[in-house]
């Protein structure tokens, strides 16, 4: 009885450390490959409508990407610059790329690019974990007051170490977007909270290393390259 | 040292238009007009007396020829350079009067006084003296309106006359009155004229102007056809 | 002399005289009338922009204007209860009030529209005379979380008073936010679209959304208009770090009105002009014509070409005066009755009712009245006296 007690007060702290290590693994598994290349099938559902596209994305590291758009054919031939703290989006009709603001980023579906590229570990801390059925759920902070989302709730597979969902908080504790990861995160399906009725689903295939140089991720380069 | 002709008129032309043609109205004019002299140019309508009148008058200019009034040459003078000669050395009476309407009798005769910038004083004595002179003091305040006809051209005298000019020109001064005024008038004029050292001349059909003259001078067709001046020397 | 015989010639044609007299008035009554109206809806618009909507003055933190931050609040007032206390103790300022301008997304729960959002201090809100409310009530004094939108967007959103909608923004950081939001009432601004776009919010609403303790701008309100320059003076000297816009610069839509008003009644004003011209030369030509004899008896007697100009010109400028100061008598008799009266106006955009018919009456409006008579007759006679100094003498004597 002792001994069981004993293990019990012990295992507490135990489940608090995890959080960063369940983190830590939860990365790992998602992101293999560094300089990598993948193609992206997205469908748009709202109660009116579904619409289709395609894109190829080239990223580097966990926070630089370029997203090539590929389909429909209205949209070939633009391209989005994803760094860190700023979008950028090249049109071919235009001479130079247009920086997108925080404000353009809440809309359409440059706020899925936002939610698809988030980095738990670099980007969070975890505050609190617990365990339900067969996964660990972890409570993110935000490290920075930049990050767009202050706060994520994410539900690990205790075997696989794969993100299966992920609730994403705005710092008003307000819930605004919802995610669903299936076949080992190559399909994420996103909901938007505030309009029910309205998901996203992106579709991964063909996911390989690519040599990405480090220029090709400045504004400068971004349709020329 | 003065001459002894106030005018002297020499060779002088004078055409002006009607309508599309020329009209001459003096050929080659010879004149000389002594200080003193009461003269009636007399001639029928268009023969050129109001013409010569207006060119001694300097009111008008010659074709060629040449003119000298009271010294001056004023052939090749702008008219209107001429002002200050008519104002201190001419005066004007005309057959219609021409008195300025709103003006009262006693200003109408201020009116050359003004012009030559004479002090106030001076200018009541002179108007005064010459209202006195026509008969008309009691009617100073009164407007032409107000005047008889016989009235007005006294007035229209004693404004020419307020100057001391040496000569007076006079255009059919009697043709619009009576003639019982028109001999009242006369009468007028020869008393001034005889008092005064004053050139009188008028132009004239009416012969009782023309008995009363001394000289006449009389024109037809535009030129001087008997001067009664070289009549009386001939005579003589 | 040439007085006396001015002003006897101008009553000589009394009839004539009067006409003209008549048409000069007319123009001076016509330029007091106008100008009085249009002074007093130039001041009317300044003082219901200033006292409705920009303040006297704005005051920023320095480099406001130059900065060119994606992300809001980036040169915020960081002190603005110090910077007001010393504003107010200016006992010209009537008050300050505290604002903050954002945009964002709102939504319904099915769309999203943009918004762009004035936040402000409710209190403060009330004091300045502002939009016509079609529905609910003003923003309440303690609730963060209550705002008005305009008409455009409620229909848009398709929200009554009482209805909840989203605010979506992202924070001085760069993070995102969002705020439900209870609707408190419904304005109307009479711009389309602007009503489209347009959130009022209390500043603590605002602050909470942007997670910021700051300010964008503080407003300072006068008590009186012309104190502007002075008092802008005495807060530059006493409070440093801050940039300030006087209204002038705030105020595009009053200076667009202004020059509209000064084209269109600079227009008339050359028309009406251009009419007393005609009409006084023609005046004044007819009775060189009458004069003909007169002119040249006078020339014959001596009178000088210019002598006779300046007789012509006495009564031009004769008439011109007498006219001005008619006009000038008339036209403020005419304002002063009017200012009794009750002339309405119909409303202007966004409003429902109309507004009195007011003619403000300054001295440089009466004095240019005068002045344009007074030298429109005077130009109207250079012609016709001109006329008569060129006559021939001989001609003259010879005319009727």
């Amino acid at each position: 009885m002792k001994k069981a007690l004993l293990a019990i007060l012990f295992a507490l702290p135990l489940y608090a450390e995890d959080g960063a290590a369940i983190l830590a693994r939860v990365d790992a598994a998602r992101n293999p490959i560094n300089s990598f290349a993948v193609d992206v099938s997205l469908t748009a559902v709202s109660p009116k409508s579904t619409e289709s596209s395609k894109f190829r994305v080239y990223g580097k590291g966990s926070d630089r990407s370029v997203v090539e758009f590929v389909a429909p054919a209205t949209e070939k031939g633009k391209y989005l610059l994803m760094l860190r703290d700023a979008m950028w989006i090249y049109m071919p009709s235009a001479s130079r790329p247009i920086r997108i603001s925080p404000l353009q980023r809440l809309m359409g579906q440059a706020s899925n690019g936002d939610v698809a590229r988030t980095n738990f570990s670099t980007d969070y801390h975890p505050t609190a974990v617990e365990s339900e059925s067969g996964e660990w759920v972890l409570d993110l902070a935000a490290k920075d007051p930049s990050i767009a989302y202050a706060r994520v709730r994410l539900w690990v597979d205790k075997k696989s170490s794969e993100v299966t969902r992920a609730d994403f908080y705005v710092v008003s504790g307000k819930l605004i977007k919802r995610a669903h990861y299936a076949e080992h995160g190559q399909r994420v399906e996103i909901e938007d909270l505030l309009k029910p009725g309205n998901r996203t689903v992106m579709q991964y295939a063909n996911l390989a290393p690519h040599d990405n140089p480090d220029k090709m991720y400045t504004k400068d380069a971004l349709g020329k390259w | 040292m003065t001459s002894k002709h106030v005018i002297a008129v020499t060779g002088v032309n004078k055409t002006y238009p009607l309508g599309r043609i020329r009209v001459r109205a003096l050929s080659d004019v010879d004149l000389t007009i002594g200080r003193g002299e009461l003269i009636a140019l007399a001639g029928p309508s268009g023969s050129g007396k109001t013409t010569l009148l207006n060119l001694i008058g300097c009111i008008d200019k010659p074709d060629d020829g040449r003119i000298v009034v009271d010294d001056v040459d004023v052939t090749r003078v702008p008219l209107h350079r001429l002002s200050t000669l008519r104002r201190d050395t001419l005066g004007f009476i005309f057959q219609t009067f021409n008195l300025i309407p709103v003006l009262t009798a006693y200003e109408n005769v201020e009116y050359p006084l003004l012009l030559q910038n004479l002090p106030r004083r001076e200018r009541e004595t002179r108007v005064r003296h010459w209202l006195r002179e026509v008969g008309l003091e009691q009617q100073a305040k009164q407007r032409p309106d107000q005047l008889s006809g016989g009235q007005r051209q006294r007035v229209a005298i004693a404004r020419a006359m307020v100057t001391e000019p040496k000569l007076v020109l006079a255009d059919e001064p009697t043709a619009n009155l009576d003639s019982e005024t028109a001999a009242r008038i006369l009468d007028l004029l020869g008393e001034i004229n005889a008092r005064t050292r004053c050139t009188f001349v008028f132009s004239t059909h009416d012969p009782s102007l023309i008995a009363r003259a001394e000289r006449v001078v009389r024109i037809r067709d535009g030129r001087i056809e008997h001067d009664t001046t070289s009549a009386a020397l001939e005579v003589a | 002399m040439i007085i006396k015989l001015a002003l006897r010639n101008i009553l000589r044609n009394r009839r004539r005289s009067a006409i003209t007299l008549t048409v000069i008035v007319f123009g001076a009554v016509g330029l007091i009338l106008f100008g009085g109206y249009k002074a007093r809806t130039f001041y009317g618009l300044r003082e219901s922009t200033i006292n409705g909507r920009i303040g006297h003055m704005q005051i920023f933190k320095a480099g406001y204007a130059k900065s060119q931050s994606q992300k809001p609040l980036d040169r915020a007032l960081d002190d603005a209860a110090a910077i007001r206390k010393e504003i107010e103790r200016d006992p010209r300022v009537k008050m300050t009030a505290a604002q903050i301008t954002l945009m964002g997304l709102i939504s319904n729960g099915e769309k999203s529209e943009t918004f762009i959002a004035t936040a402000v201090e409710p209190p403060k809100e009330r004091a300045m005379s502002s939009q016509r409310i079609t529905a609910g009530k003003e923003l309440p004094d303690n609730e963060a979380d209550a705002v008005m939108i305009g008409k455009g967007l409620a229909e848009s959103m398709h929200v009554k008073p009482g209805d909840y909608l989203t605010l979506m923004t992202t924070t001085t950081a760069g993070s995102l936010n969002a705020m439900d939001v209870r609707v408190a009432g419904i304005f109307m601004t009479g711009v389309k679209e602007y009503d489209e776009r347009a959130v009022k919010m209390p500043i603590a609403g605002a602050q909470q959304l942007l997670q910021t303790t700051k300010i964008e701008k503080l407003l300072v309100f006068l008590k009186n208009t012309d104190d502007t320059a002075a008092a802008h003076q005495l807060i530059a000297s006493r409070v440093k770090g801050i940039e300030i816009k006087e209204w002038s610069e705030l105020a595009p839509f009053y200076h667009q009105v202004v020059a509209l008003y000064n084209g269109i009644f600079g227009f008339l004003g050359i028309v009406v002009f251009a009419i007393v011209v005609f009409s006084v030369a023609n005046t004044i030509l007819m009775s060189v014509f009458e004069r003909t004899r007169e002119i040249g008896t006078l020339m014959a007697m001596g009178t000088t070409r210019g002598r006779l100009r300046a007789m012509f010109m006495a009564e031009g400028v004769g008439i011109g005066i007498i006219g001005g100061l008619l006009g000038l008598t008339i036209g403020v008799l005419l304002a002063m009755l009017i200012n009794r009266g009750n002339v309405m106006l119909p409303p202007p955009p966004g409003y429902t009712v109309g507004y009195r018919l007011q003619i403000m009456m300054q001295p440089p409006v009466l004095i240019t009245a005068f002045l344009v008579s007074f030298v429109t007759a005077t130009i109207s006679s250079i012609l016709p006296a001109l006329k008569a100094s060129r006559l021939k003498i001989v001609d003259a004597l010879g005319h009727i």
